[in-house]
């Protein structure tokens, strides 16, 4: 090994003086990766005379020679202890496993795509896994790394019409040589997806597996004495586990090899280039180089071959690095390049890329404060000092707490909990029988959800304690919230009527078969939803309970707002009804409601007399109730949001700065009872804080003595008194 | 006086009142050429919407829904001109700068809504792939495209501009931001068109151009028609990418928050307002107080109202009503009551003096911070012999406190607290009672 190494430092000798070393690492690198991109096509052959398990022992037990001759691991090093043989052999356990996992991955998808999947080194899998599921990431670049790993994936999951997978997916069950690999294909089929995509997948979770398996082992390499004493005993030790297996497995089924011999050469190169010359490059280049920079002139190099080889494999061009099947000549079609493959090989290398770079942490402060001179403070120390951890469970009882806490939120959670729970029944039993409407309206069912998941938020938020920077505290969420409601159901109502509006025009044919026991059982989750609601609300009111028809309440919550013209004071012990956010809510379950009804009168109208256009005719007429019941609510919250002057206190408002301007006319010398006056009247009209700001003429000199800007007060002064054509004299603000 | 009309019910139609609003904007001459936008966008959209039926593919659809978006900015461009034009009116009292900003959510969260819909309708896509035409595609993708680029670069949308700019960046324009800067790396010349970021509508429209043209090549090359919706869906990220950041901002100032980038200078000249505060004797002129603070702040908060306590030895019953003695020496000149609805809580400035430096001024609409401050009330405190004051004023307070609590329904007044929401922290039952004063 040391003295091939040495030839080819001498093969490629540095072109620079200065990057020498490490352009000797990098070529040796290159090498490498293209010589194991050779070893895993070399071993797709293979694997297609040779039983998995076979394959897998014989390679183990060459790499186990070889290093058991090179790293001499019983003869060095310090004794091993009893429990790190047990370690050993756990660590020899996975990595047969990941083997297993890896090669028959190899044989469904093929060595093209196996490579693309597989060979990604660990730092790049570690911070993709970090952005995915951390939320420190490392800023946007990790970000786009991550994302394009994942198109990657998805491109050869959907967009790789892989010529095999149509002749795999139609293979008999029988046919396979172990139970395990049958165990396998069932698992696979048992998720439905066809046979290669079904590799690739196995892949992705081989590759996370292989991860994990290498940070694991790192202690144990430490105690151990190296990572090449761990490998030697682990690839001894898997081999005294395959044995008994291989044997039983050779004993009981006849093999497909005529001759051993002639497969010793392909084996050689296999195990020469996929295990060992691959894992003591890796290892000297780790040590040499950044490990950073190992994995991005590594990944490189090996897609790149990967690539050149899908296409060239079976060309006789290759035929000198072809060891196996050299007398088969056909023009193979198995798992060849498609343009969903070549796509995704060049997101692979674009992510492998970006995300093997270093990154640059550190950049994200959190803002603490300002400095007496108003410059912000930011603290950058790690999210670890700011967050302590909170377990799972702990959180999710804390929030269940909170939400049960209060009529609002409470209802709004337990109804959220039955729509989900009949929309997973409709979607559960869509899929069982395969049947696209169901799924379709379940996938409905969880749009309007999101309505109802906001309105929780909301719930929950408005009984935060004000913060400095929600200096008015969160209850405007509420009537936030509701106007989003509003916004929503106006799209809805919108696309509502768009679509009925086609449909007039163009009555399709409906198959209405289905439709009927789904829009009863969603009638009744809606009805039960209305009654929960309603019946908070007619509380509210003292109206009469009980009664679930629907165009009732929801005039008479219209109608609340402006019939409370009480005296200021009882106004609070009215309760006011519902809030903003309550009543959007309920209009959406309202408009499910109305949905549903609709659906079920247009189906008995069709069944009956066949009349395909009822079922416009009532989704237009949906369309216009729903937009119509959303108006008032809108308008409500318009006017909230834009600080209008409650409707209820106009009145009183007015009396109450008439009676002021009384006072003023009547005592122009006021007296010093004066502010407790006006104080006393405006409390009358429901005002119970008022700021009273007295400018005299020194006011206006000193402030034209102080500053500069004066002008502007005086702008702001004279704005006040564009008032006073309606106050006469009197400001409110 | 007379009667004074304050509070006159509208007697007009809804129609009739928009129809003379809409004279009133159309007089200016500026309004006309977002007339004509709109009216351009109108048929555009109606082209675009056809198309969608006829090539069946739903990330033209979605790239439609940023024109019908372009359509809504027109509008709160249109609003913001009739907004510059409203005076306040007695009902909203505070004028109609809002309206601007609650156009500007609205817009934002209805074109969120529009790709929660795409998203919707793309996954029941998935499930059973329709098949595309790609007759009208890329005609359609370049119409919108050219139309939406048109609209943004030649009309000068204020709102938009600003909410674009003082928002956080959306993700896309962050990715955006980091690849331009390893490109400007190379080519130093192209920072100015990159850096530091982009408009993110012409980045949106960009963006989704970009991916029907990969849409077109590929079912053109293949038929891989699940193309459509997979850009589809990218569209509809994007979109809520680049809109929630903006309704962010424009919800916050909806809440009434405290705008970030006040915060710290609002804190300083509180705090040197502050100190005036500390130091002022029984018989310092007031006026100067009032001007000094005045000064301090106007910069920062349009709309200010200081009013001031001149304590006496005795303290007097502040509750019962009948007299404040020595408060104002009342004479002249402008009186500008600030009140404040009833809500649970009626504090008096005792109690109210130590939510002073904790509560900045929320912001109003757009770039005009702060708006509606809370009063700044300063006390003399110097004078006042503390623990007497501080028991007398206390005992009946903190009863009537109790009874305002005791009425049911609070959080069901918050609605009602339109124009009168001036003090901050005040609202539900976190009251100040306990804090000590400075």
């Amino acid at each position: 090994k040391k003295k091939k190494k040495k030839r080819k430092e001498r093969k490629f000798p540095g072109s620079k003086r200065g990057g020498l070393t490490l352009t000797k690492y990098i070529v040796l690198l290159c090498f490498t990766k293209f010589l194991k991109a050779v070893g895993l096509f070399e071993s797709y052959d293979l694997l297609k005379a040779v039983h998995i398990v076979q394959f897998i022992f014989i390679l183990k037990l060459g790499t186990a020679f070889f290093m058991v001759l090179f790293q001499k691991p019983f003869s060095s090093g310090k004794t091993i202890t009893k429990h790190q043989w047990i370690k050993i052999f756990k660590h020899a356990v996975a990595g047969c496993i990941i083997s297993l996992l890896w090669f028959f991955g190899l044989t469904l998808c093929g060595p093209l795509r196996t490579l693309l999947l597989f060979e990604h080194s660990d730092i790049v899998v570690i911070s993709l896994l970090s952005v995915l599921f951390t939320s420190s990431g490392g800023g946007p670049a990790k970000t786009r790394g991550a994302a394009f790993f994942i198109i990657a994936v998805i491109c050869l999951l959907l967009f790789d019409n892989d010529d095999l997978m149509a002749k795999m997916a139609e293979h008999p069950e029988g046919h396979h040589d172990s139970a395990l690999t049958h165990m396998l294909y069932t698992a696979i089929a048992f998720l439905g997806v066809a046979d290669h995509k079904g590799g690739v997948l196995l892949l992705v979770l081989a590759l996370c597996c292989k991860v994990g398996f290498h940070t694991a082992s790192r202690k144990l390499s430490i105690d151990v004495g190296g990572a090449k004493r761990l490998q030697a005993l682990s690839h001894l030790v898997s081999v005294l586990l395959l044995c008994p297996w291989v044997i039983v497995l050779s004993v009981t089924t006849e093999s497909k090899v005529e001759s051993w011999f002639s497969l010793i050469m392909p084996f050689a190169t296999v195990i020469f280039f996929v295990m060992i010359l691959d894992f003591y490059v890796d290892s000297i280049c780790s040590v040499k180089m950044e490990v950073s920079k190992c994995a991005r002139y590594g990944s490189f190099p090996i897609f790149i071959s990967a690539l050149l080889f899908g296409n060239f494999w079976t060309h006789p061009i290759t035929d000198q690095l072809r060891a196996m099947n050299k007398a088969a000549h056909q023009e193979s079609t198995e798992h060849v390049l498609s343009g969903g493959v070549v796509v995704s090989a060049i997101f692979f290398i674009l992510s492998a890329n970006i995300l093997s770079s270093p990154s640059k942490r550190g950049q994200k402060g959190t803002l603490i404060g300002y400095s007496p001179e108003g410059t912000p403070l930011y603290n950058f120390m790690g999210d670890a000092f700011q967050h302590s951890s909170q377990s799972i469970p702990r959180f999710i009882k804390e929030s269940l707490k909170q939400i049960l806490e209060e009529s609002d939120s409470r209802q709004i959670f337990y109804f959220l909990c039955l729509n989900l729970l009949f929309t997973f029944v409709e979607l559960f039993y869509g899929v069982l029988t395969n049947s696209l409407g169901l799924i379709s309206d379940g996938f409905h069912m969880l749009f309007d959800c999101s309505a109802l998941v906001m309105g929780l938020f909301a719930a929950l938020m408005s009984r935060w304690k004000a913060t400095r920077i929600f200096s008015y505290g969160y209850g405007r969420i509420e009537i936030l919230s509701g106007f989003i409601n509003g916004l929503f159901l106006i799209v809805i109502a919108f696309f509502v009527f768009m679509e009925s509006v086609a449909r007039l025009i163009d009555p399709p044919e409906l198959d209405t078969h289905m439709l009927t026991p789904v829009s009863v059982g969603g009638l009744i989750v809606n009805l039960i939803g209305i009654c929960a609601f309603s019946h908070a609300h007619s509380h509210a009111h003292g109206a009469s309970q009980g009664s679930c028809h629907s165009s009732d309440h929801s005039h008479s919550h219209h109608m609340h707002g402006h019939s409370d013209h009480g005296h200021g004071h009882s106004h609070g012990s009215a309760g006011g009804g519902m809030n903003a956010n309550m009543r959007g809510v309920f209009l959406h379950v309202l408009a499910d409601t109305l949905g549903s009804i609709g659906v079920i009168v247009s189906t008995i109208l069709i069944e009956q007399f066949g009349w395909f256009i009822a079922d416009p005719l009532c989704s237009l007429f949906i369309a216009v109730l729903i937009f119509l019941s959303v108006v008032p609510l809108i308008k409500d919250a318009c006017q909230v949001l834009l600080l209008r002057l409650p409707p209820e206190y106009e009145k009183e408002l007015h009396i109450a700065l008439e009676k002021v301007l009384y006072t003023w006319w009547r005592a122009p010398v006021v007296p010093a009872t004066w502010e407790a006056e006006v104080t006393g009247i405006l409390k009358d009209a429901g005002v119970n804080n008022l700021t009273i700001q007295v400018e005299k003429e020194a006011y206006f000199q000193h402030m034209s003595g102080l500053s500069t800007g004066f002008h502007d007060v005086l702008a702001m002064t004279k704005q006040m008194e564009s008032m006073k054509y309606c106050k006469d004299g009197t400001y409110i603000m | 006086m007379g009667t004074i009309h304050l509070f006159r019910k509208p007697q007009r139609s809804f129609f009739g009142k928009l129809l003379r609003e809409f004279r009133l904007v159309a007089a200016d001459r500026r309004s006309w050429k977002i007339l004509l936008f709109g009216v351009i966008n109108l048929i555009c959209t109606g082209f675009l919407l056809m198309w969608c039926s006829s090539t069946n593919s739903i990330a033209l659809t979605a790239y439609t829904y940023l024109t019908i978006f372009d359509l809504f900015s027109l509008m709160t461009c249109l609003i913001s001109y009739w907004v510059t034009m409203r005076k306040p009116s007695p009902v909203y009292s505070f004028g109609f700068e809002r309206l601007e900003v609650l156009a500007v959510f609205a817009s934002t969260v209805l074109a969120q809504l529009g790709a929660l819909f795409i998203l919707k309708e793309s996954a029941e896509r998935f499930l059973e792939q329709p098949e595309i035409h790609t007759g009208r595609l890329l005609v359609g993708t370049f119409v919108a495209l050219s139309f939406n680029l048109f609209t943004m670069l030649s009309i000068r949308n204020k709102p938009f501009a600003y909410v674009s700019e003082a928002a956080s960046t959306s993700w896309l324009q962050e990715h955006v931001a980091d690849l331009s800067r390893s490109l400007c790396g190379i080519i130093p010349g192209l920072s100015s068109v990159f850096l530091p970021r982009m408009n993110p509508f012409v980045l949106i429209d960009l963006a989704g151009a970009f991916a029907l043209c990969i849409t077109y090549m590929l079912i053109e090359i293949n038929n891989y028609f699940a193309v459509d919706t997979a850009s589809a869906i990218a569209i509809a990220l994007m979109t809520f990418g680049t809109m929630y950041p903006m309704s962010v901002y424009s919800g916050k100032v909806l809440l009434q928050t405290t705008p970030p980038h006040v915060i710290g200078q609002l804190d300083k000249l509180i705090r040197e307002a502050g100190s005036v505060h500390v130091r002022i004797r029984r018989d310092a002129n007031e006026q100067m107080v009032l001007a000094h603070v005045t000064n301090r702040l106007y910069t920062l908060v349009s709309t200010l109202t200081v009013q001031i306590f001149k304590d006496d030895w005795i303290r007097p019953a502040l509750l019962s009503g009948p007299v404040a003695a020595n408060v104002l020496n009342f004479t002249d000149h402008h009186i500008i009551p600030m009140p404040l609805l009833k809500g649970a809580d009626d504090l008096n400035p005792v109690t109210s003096t130590p939510a002073k430096p904790s509560s900045p001024p929320p912001e109003f609409s757009f770039n005009t911070p702060g708006k509606n401050v809370n009063p700044v009330i300063l006390l003399n405190t110097q004078t006042r012999p503390y623990g007497f004051g501080l028991n007398h004023g206390h005992t009946p307070y903190s009863n009537m406190l109790n009874q305002g609590l005791g009425v049911p329904g609070i959080g069901a007044t918050q609605g009602l607290r339109t124009g009168f929401t001036n003090i901050p922290s005040r609202y539900g039952t976190n009251n100040r009672i306990g804090q000590p004063r400075p």
